[in-house]
């Protein structure tokens, strides 16, 4: 018994020792071990990892484009173009004095149903922090710069990052000012940021772009920085710095440079996507945005591009599709009677007139205004852009609920009248369901959804018509009208609009231009504050005489102005079906910094803009970068 | 213990002394011999005395006695420690056998402490214990059910579903991001595995370690506290077979009616006439068949410009899409409500066997539970199976296997019972000629209104859990008393996720079809090694030493594949995925670490006083970048004070009382929250040639700390345990203090870091809390047994810091979290609502963005706008106060009822049903719920589609409860009927659970939920059970 007992205290001693000694004891038996995600200082120690860096720069941008409430419609709708439409409850920015203060633009906020001023914040720094990662691990992958093609590669690469530095800042301090200026990738909290003059953030970021505009070359894949972007970038970064000659000589390089040409012939194929009702034809403009068009070979205007195409689900596509039409159409399945008094439209698919297929079946979130679907055309029965086929006016739909059969009513399959002979109005929502939209642009075919909603496609982001009008505004802050005149009508011309001439150029020209032909891809809301800073800092007059200052920027602004100018809806008594009032202040020229980034920078000073809560305890922004 | 008992003897001999002595006439001599269950050879020592004499003996050692001179009409009385005493008629016998009862004390009862069990006299350690089998006439079908408001402190989620379960949570919440769900240890090992797996039939006690002290024997992972479950084992003596039979309906406790029919056409009025209250022209929206007489029906129809049919123009004001307006033309409608709700039929069968002589026992359990839920597709399916052997190979050597096999069926589709409000009744269940189900009964599928059937229908989903979870074990005698024992502990999970939706689905008819097959299985195991050693010496020092060296590892494997798009067809649904024409798939491996020495000395001195010294190190790989190691140290003392000479108090039995101290960590995190991760995806361009590239994207998504360490909970408790007026009412009391720091903590950082938070240590939480715990018995006669048993508990907590920053000379508070200094966690913040804005407020209203019939909202600083500086605090969203309240009566010897009540206090919950605006209600349906209109001017209830202006916030409801929980009756068929069939034991049972309901202020469903489950439910339908059920042991 007893030497069996010292056999099992001899084993139970090795069993315990092993154990402490083989867990432990051992550091590394605790060491965590990732299995099946990537490390940044693991991973980002090639050419091709730090690509992939970029692509995370490259998929954020496209959330801008895509999705129920796409973020570019809180762009649009602060601007000239759109208002909300969705008029059947409170909470899409409509009430702006209401509904747009730094605790309601959160992130709980920041969804279809209000308004997408958050996203603009949060994603931009995020987007911030792909591109710092890429300048972050340049130097990880073994570089021999003494190799011309290596030293190429790898500035192109921080080439590249500097662009996406430079979109998101553009954004960023022509939507909200001031703001705080994120320089590198943070590898431990940081709480003490500050506010930074945004022309000094924009300074910074011309120097990069000069930079980028050096290494990064054209003929890349669409999707990716191409060196063109570049060179329209720096051009519009010059045109907010007030650099005008700079503006116009990155803009000619661009223009001058051979690689990229507008479109002014027809292009591609339009197979499966014949519209049905209004087949007069189909032309240049018609082509340019049709999906599979926008990034063949042969399309030489597409400078820089979001991607998304059909037959990747859940493997690069965006989910679900773009949905534009669903954003951008009227809902015209809602509140329309024909003059007989019945329910006139239905969005049921395979009947005799399917609308829903051929035009979409949209909710009018974003709503356009008087201005962009009639003002701008006017006497221009040319344009392209404005042609039946291209461009949709309720009056081109029909009646095509199959039940007025049933009911014997004679407007079955005839055109939409918005009011009777006896001029009682037919649509009792004429926000939300009654306004003519560019068919060209939003219909997308959906092979995805139930309803027609806009399916797959690339997304324009940077087209060279915009380079043209871009220097045209150079021009005309120069005051050189001819040049500013030429330019437009480069893009006019291909429309097969009539040219303008140079004694009628004003920045009202060049805002039109920019809305006839940018509309749902430019930020507009950005490129009308920008504008303001450039009336509040040269003190030039403006189209009607008005000058602007920045010491009363928030009370007294172009941006503010030219909406009032040009828009039926805001601080007119307009209101939604829902009783909520369209109402508009000067101070939202600059979107409120979300309450929550200053909260929960507890050991510094984020400034609040003018005219928001919170504005009072504001400190001088930075005039110099931080480290 | 035992001095009590004899000091009372002592006490009753002297008080027998006393009585003048009287002789009768007669008298005889009686014998007898005192036997027990456990000692059929008869017991020795056993005090015999006559009632109302100081004549008295005690039996041999064969349990024989004998007494003389004995009035033949008297009684006698037997009385042993550990036994009930018993009082006999003699009835003028001369021969007086007597069969005694154990008394289990529940000073006697052994409780399970960790790494080793104990006395519950000796505990020094906050500890409440189940017993349940016990509660077998309540018929728990989990172990949350047996634990639910049977314990003070213990807070157990409710769930709806057919699935039974629900969260668990000790001592309030002390932290603010890990986890807090308490430690589970089954048979004595750390148990990982899901409690869903463990057949409450097959349970004997569970143990609730409350204390630091207490759970700190388990370290790193006892913050939240320690639940022991201990499974039932074999006896010595003749197989016993039982099996217990459960067949129960689940029915609805409660409605939550939705408009009907008239109702829902006369609320769609309304809701129009208040969204259009600004400009809607008189009865616009009102019947035109019964329009006053000075409302023309021509004037009504020129509102709009409408012509033709009246009644169309209505309902197309209305909002009525062609199809409702077709069927209500007709008359059809489709109750919802009706064919989403149904009755649950649920079973449950456990057959056990198990037995085995003194060298070895068994226990074998297998069980079978089926349940069908209240929502229509809701069903739940478990086989369950335990086996425990235990075998003395040697004098030495102990070996044994505690093996536990579920196969968990969760394949059910339920219907979105939610759909309820989004689907008009007068929408069409099929498409117009056919049998396919419509897509949006009411086409109008943009407001959320879908046929609720088609994802049941056409879902194809098989979801299937395997698990297999052992502990095998050897004990080993050694030298010198010490005791070693081994256990590894092996868990085992095999989970397959297979779904097909069908192209018949809407939803997926565009995408062909789409499959689903989602595996992952985890291997873990568990390496305890524990000595123990124990003397007494001099008999009054008592001292016991508990060491352990403990190791484990978790490994997870997931392997997913979708395909979409299925080509020739989608009839294989999932079962060939290679035919889809899109094919992705994904893998997610996770591995971890830990590691434990323990050292545990326990000294008692007289039984009187007693010492819990332990501490712990442990270590996680979660912390390992750079502080994988933590250590917990506690200590405890416990002093039973009526062994004191000096205290002298007639009515107190026995008081002791306890003190003690501990750290406890907490280390319920991610497996790798501190280090930075990569996120990845898929992006697209297209080649300068036109052909595209699947790119990846990658990208920082979490910022790393590698500094991060275990969150820290040091505690205080006192208890005092007690028993008073002859042990009549029993009862303790604890209350405790703790202050958890190094919180583990997501940190808010600015979004312009590019990271939205960072797990990090920081801040303090503090928590208090008293719990009461009492038991009576009222009456205890022979034909009538009254118990009650009482708890109450409650715990308060703050923040007492958070991130060290001080603004305008103060800790500032976070903020975005809502986590504010010197308040509680559940503390709610938020705007305060006044009332409802009336007629006559219309400009004050106004200056809000708002109208008459909104929600009109407190402007602290009347500033007109709705800021921070105007949020207040309002409430709490968990309970302040929690009680229990359990009677048990036994009558007739053979009916056991017993009736559980339990109430939870002073807590809210948002309910912005009272904005009345949830969804679209001009296009969908609604609960029944008053609302604001000029001629009903109420305070409560906004108008329909009210307007919140400016301000974001949410109203509150108080979800105070009295819950009549559970009524059981039993019924146990008498002995020697069952002897003639063999039978051991019999008994039926009929119970209701959730039999009642007091809710004062809420106005939503039950009041009760589970906060912790997966995607907070939030309130909804829920179940009151009929259940009938027998035992039988053989």
């Amino acid at each position: 018994m007893k030497t069996i007992n010292k056999k099992l205290i001899y084993g139970l001693a090795i069993i315990l020792i092993a154990i402490v000694t083989g867990t432990g004891c051992n550091k590394s038996y605790l060491k965590p071990k990732p299995l099946s995600f990537y490390t940044p200082d693991q991973t980002y120690t090639t050419a091709a990892a730090l690509q992939d860096a970029l692509v995370a720069c490259e998929r954020n941008l496209r959330y801008d484009f895509f999705g129920d409430g796409a973020p570019i419609i809180s762009q649009l709708i602060f601007s000239d173009v759109a208002v909300e439409g969705t008029t059947d409850k409170s909470g899409p920015a409509q009430d702006m004095n209401i509904d747009i203060t730094p605790d309601a633009i959160n992130s709980g906020n920041d969804n279809a149903d209000h308004n997408r001023i958050y996203w603009f914040w949060e994603q931009g720094y995020a987007r911030l922090k792909y591109a710092n990662t890429v300048l972050a691990y340049i130097n990880a992958p073994k570089w021999d710069t003494t190799n011309p093609a290596q030293l190429a590669q790898r500035n192109a690469l921080i080439g590249s990052a500097y662009f996406f530095r430079a979109y998101t800042y553009y954004i960023l301090c022509n939507s909200f000012g001031n703001v705080p200026y994120a320089g590198k990738l943070y590898t431990s909290p940081k709480l003490d940021f500050q506010t930074v003059d945004r022309k000094v953030i924009l300074e910074e970021m011309k120097k990069e772009l000069e930079y980028a505009v050096q290494w990064v070359p054209d003929g890349v894949p669409k999707g990716e920085v191409s060196k063109g972007a570049c060179q329209h970038l720096l051009a519009k970064i010059d045109l907010a710095l007030g650099n005008f000659d700079d503006a116009i000589a990155a803009a000619s390089s661009l223009i001058d440079g051979g690689t990229y040409h507008l479109m002014t012939s027809r292009f591609g194929s339009e197979t499966d996507m014949a519209p049905k009702f209004a087949d007069t034809g189909y032309n240049v403009i018609w082509d340019l945005h049709r999906p599979t068009n926008k990034t063949l070979p042969a399309n030489t205007e597409g400078l820089f591009y979001v991607i998304d195409l059909e037959g990747y689900i859940n493997n690069g596509d965006y989910d679900g599709g773009s949905s534009v039409m669903r954003q951008a159409v009227p809902n015209w399945d809602n509140k329309i009677n024909t003059p007989a008094g019945h329910t006139g439209t239905i969005r049921t698919t395979g009947i005799q007139y399917d609308q829903q297929t051929a035009y979409g079946r949209g909710i009018g979130r974003c709503r356009s205004t008087w201005y962009s679907t009639h003002e701008l055309w006017e006497n221009d029965p040319g344009d392209l852009r404005h042609a039946p086929q291209n461009w949709m006016r309720m009056e081109d739909m029909v009646y095509n609920n199959p039940t007025l059969k049933t009911q014997n009513d004679p407007y079955y399959g005839q055109n939409l009248q918005k009011f009777s002979s006896s001029g009682a109005l037919l649509c009792s929502d004429t926000i939300r369901c009654w306004y003519d939209w560019p068919q060209y642009k939003t219909f997308i075919p959906d092979h995805q959804n139930s309803l027609n909603n806009g399916g797959h496609t690339p997304w324009y982001v940077f087209r060279l018509a915009e380079t043209y009008l871009v220097r045209a505004e150079a021009y005309y802050w120069k005051g050189d009208l001819a040049s500013a005149a030429a330019d437009i009508n480069v893009v006019r011309q291909r429309a097969g609009a009539q040219p303008v001439s140079a004694g009628d150029v004003t920045i009202q020209t060049i805002l039109d231009e920019r809305a006839r032909e940018l509309y749902y891809e430019e930020y507009r809301k950005v490129e009308l504050t920008r504008m303001a800073y450039l009336f509040a800092q040269t003190g030039k007059p403006d189209y009607k005489g008005r000058t602007y200052s920045m010491n009363d920027f928030s009370t007294k602004n172009f941006w503010y102005d030219r909406i009032m100018d040009v828009t039926e809806f805001y601080n007119k008594g307009v209101h939604t079906i829902h009783g909520d009032e369209y109402t508009l202040s000067p101070y939202h020229v600059l979107w409120p910094i979300p309450q929550s980034a200053i909260d929960a920078n507890v050991s510094g000073h984020i400034n609040q803009n003018d005219g928001y809560n919170g504005a009072g305890s504001n400190v001088p922004p930075l005039e110099q970068l931080p480290e | 213990m035992k001095l009590l008992f004899q000091k009372k003897s002592l006490l009753m001999s002297i008080m027998i002394l006393m009585v003048t002595q009287v002789t009768f006439a007669q008298n005889i001599a009686v014998q007898g011999k005192v036997t027990s269950a456990d000692n059929p050879g008869g017991i020795q020592g056993v005090t015999v005395s006559v009632v109302g004499t100081t004549n008295a003996t005690a039996t041999d050692k064969n349990g024989h006695y004998q007494l003389s001179n004995v009035n033949p009409q008297s009684s006698l009385v037997f009385s042993f420690v550990g036994y009930k005493e018993q009082t006999e008629a003699i009835n003028g016998r001369r021969q007086v056998n007597i069969t005694m009862v154990v008394e289990t004390s529940a000073l006697d009862q052994v409780v399970v402490i960790g790494y080793g069990t104990a006395k519950k006299k000796d505990l020094t350690g906050a500890i409440s214990s189940v017993n349940v089998a016990k509660l077998q006439n309540e018929n728990p079908t989990s172990v949350q059910d047996a634990l639910r408001a049977n314990i003070p402190g213990l807070s157990v989620g409710v769930v709806n579903t057919a699935k039974p379960g629900g969260s668990l949570q000790i001592r309030g919440t002390n932290s603010l991001n890990a986890g807090t769900s308490p430690l589970i240890v089954l048979d004595g090992a750390i148990y990982y595995g899901a409690m869903s797996d463990i057949n409450p039939q097959d349970i004997a006690t569970v143990d609730v370690l409350k204390d630091a002290s207490a759970a700190a024997v388990y370290g790193a992972k006892s913050a939240s506290g320690v639940i022991m479950i201990n499974t039932k084992k074999g006896k010595s003596g003749k197989p016993v077979i039982n099996f217990n039979s459960n067949i129960a309906l689940a029915t609805m406790e409660l409605n939550q009616p939705v408009y009907q029919g008239q109702d829902f056409v006369n609320w769609r009025v309304d809701v129009e006439n208040s969204i259009h209250s600004f400009n809607a022209k008189p009865y616009q929206f009102n019947d035109p068949r019964t329009l006053p007489s000075n409302v023309s029906l021509d004037d009504w129809l020129a509102y709009d410009n409408s012509k033709g049919d009246p009644v169309g123009v209505w309902l197309t004001r209305l909002n009525f899409s062609p199809v409702e307006q077709k069927n209500y033309l007709a008359g059809n409608t489709v109750n919802w409500y009706d064919m989403m709700f149904q009755n649950g039929l649920q079973q449950n069968y456990t057959l056990s066997v198990s037995g085995g002589n003194d060298k070895f026992n068994y226990y074998w359990s297998g069980g079978y539970l089926n349940n069908k839920g209240i929502v229509v597709g809701d069903k739940y399916s478990t086989v369950q199976s335990r086996l425990k052997l235990e075998a003395e190979v040697t004098k030495f050597l102990t070996v044994g296997i505690n093996t536990q096999f579920a196969d968990r069926d969760e394949s059910s589709v339920p219907v979105n019972w939610g759909l309820i409000v989004n689907n008009t009744p007068y929408g069409s269940f099929y498409n117009d000629d056919s049998s396919d189900f419509r897509y949006a009964p009411g086409d109008d599928p943009g407001a959320g209104g879908r046929n609720p059937f088609i994802a049941t229908t056409y879902t194809n989903r098989r979801k299937k859990y395997y698990t297999l979870n052992s502990i095998i074990y050897g004990k080993i005698n050694l030298p010198f008393g010490i005791k070693y024992t081994m256990n590894f502990s092996p868990e085992l999970e095999f989970y397959e996720y297979f779904n097909g939706n069908a192209i018949k689905d809407p939803d997926y008819t565009k995408t062909g079809g789409r499959g689903e097959r989602d595996n992952h299985h985890i291997y873990q195991w568990q390496i305890d090694n524990i000595l123990s050693w124990n003397r007494t010496f001099n008999k009054e020092h008592h001292l016991e030493v508990t060491l352990l060296a403990n190791a484990e590892k978790y490994q997870y494997w997931e392997n997913d594949m979708v395909g979409t798009g299925f080509n020739p067809s989608d009839v294989l649904s999932y079962h060939n995925m290679g035919a889809a024409l899109t094919q992705t798939f994904t893998s997610d491996d996770e591995y971890s670490t830990g590691a434990a020495l323990m050292g545990r000395l326990f000294y008692s001195y007289k039984d009187r006083y007693m010492l819990t010294l332990s501490i712990r190190q442990d270590g996680y790989s979660a912390f390992g970048q750079k502080y994988p190691w933590a250590q917990f140290p506690a200590a405890a003392f416990g002093w039973v004070f009526t062994q004191e000479p000096f205290v002298k108090l007639p009515w107190l039995n026995y008081g002791k009382l306890r003190l003690s101290y501990g750290i406890n960590g907490n280390r319920d995190i991610g497996r790798y929250s501190a280090l930075y991760n990569l996120n990845s995806g898929k992006y697209l361009e297209v080649n300068p040639d036109g052909t595209t590239n699947v790119v990846t994207q990658l990208y920082v998504s979490r910022l790393q700390n590698p500094e991060l360490k275990w969150e820290r909970t040091a505690a205080y408790n006192i208890g005092l345990d007690f028993s008073i007026l002859n042990s009549l009412i029993g009862g303790s009391i604890d209350v405790y203090k703790g202050k958890t720091t190094n919180l583990l903590v997501n940190r808010t950082l600015p979004d312009v870091i590019g990271f939205t938070n960072v797990q990090s240590n920081l801040g303090e939480i503090d928590n208090k809390g008293l719990e009461i715990g009492l038991h009576s018995t009222n009456i205890d006669r022979r034909n009538f047994r009254w118990n009650t048993s009482f708890n109450f508990s409650l715990n308060r907590n703050k923040i007492a810091h958070l991130y060290g920053n001080i603004v305008n000379g103060q800790e500032a508070s976070d903020i975005p979290n809502k986590w504010f200094i010197g308040h509680p966690i559940d503390a709610v913040w938020d705007l305060k609502v006044l009332g409802v804005y009336q007629s006559g407020d219309k400009d004050q209203a106004k200056k809000y963005g708002q109208s008459p019939g909104d929600f009109k909202i407190e402007d602290v600083n009347n500033d007109g706008k709705y800021t921070n500086d105007d949020r207040q605090f309002l409430g709490f969203t968990k309970p302040r106060y929690q009680w229990t309240l359990r009677n048990d009566f036994t009558f007739f010897k053979n009916f056991d009822l017993s009736a559980l009540i339990y109430s939870s206090w002073g807590y809210m919950a948002s309910f912005n049903q009272a904005k009345n605006k949830g969804g679209f209600p001009d296009r969908t349906n609604g609960y029944v719920y008053p609302h604001w209109t000029p001629d009903n001017p109420t305070n409560d209830f906004s108008r329909i589609f009210s307007s919140d202006g400016s301000a974001s916030y949410s109203v509150y409801r108080n979800r105070n409860f009295i819950r009549l929980d559970n009524v059981a009756l039993a019924y146990t068929f008498p002995q020697p009927l069952l002897k003639k069939a063999s039978i051991q034991d019999f008994k039926v049972y009929f119970s209701v659970k959730n039999a009642a309901l007091y809710a004062p202020d809420w106005d939503n469903w039950d009041p009760e939920w589970d906060p912790n489950a997966a995607n907070n439910p939030g309130p909804g339908p829920t179940p009151r059970t009929f259940t009938f059920g027998f035992n039988l042991t053989l």
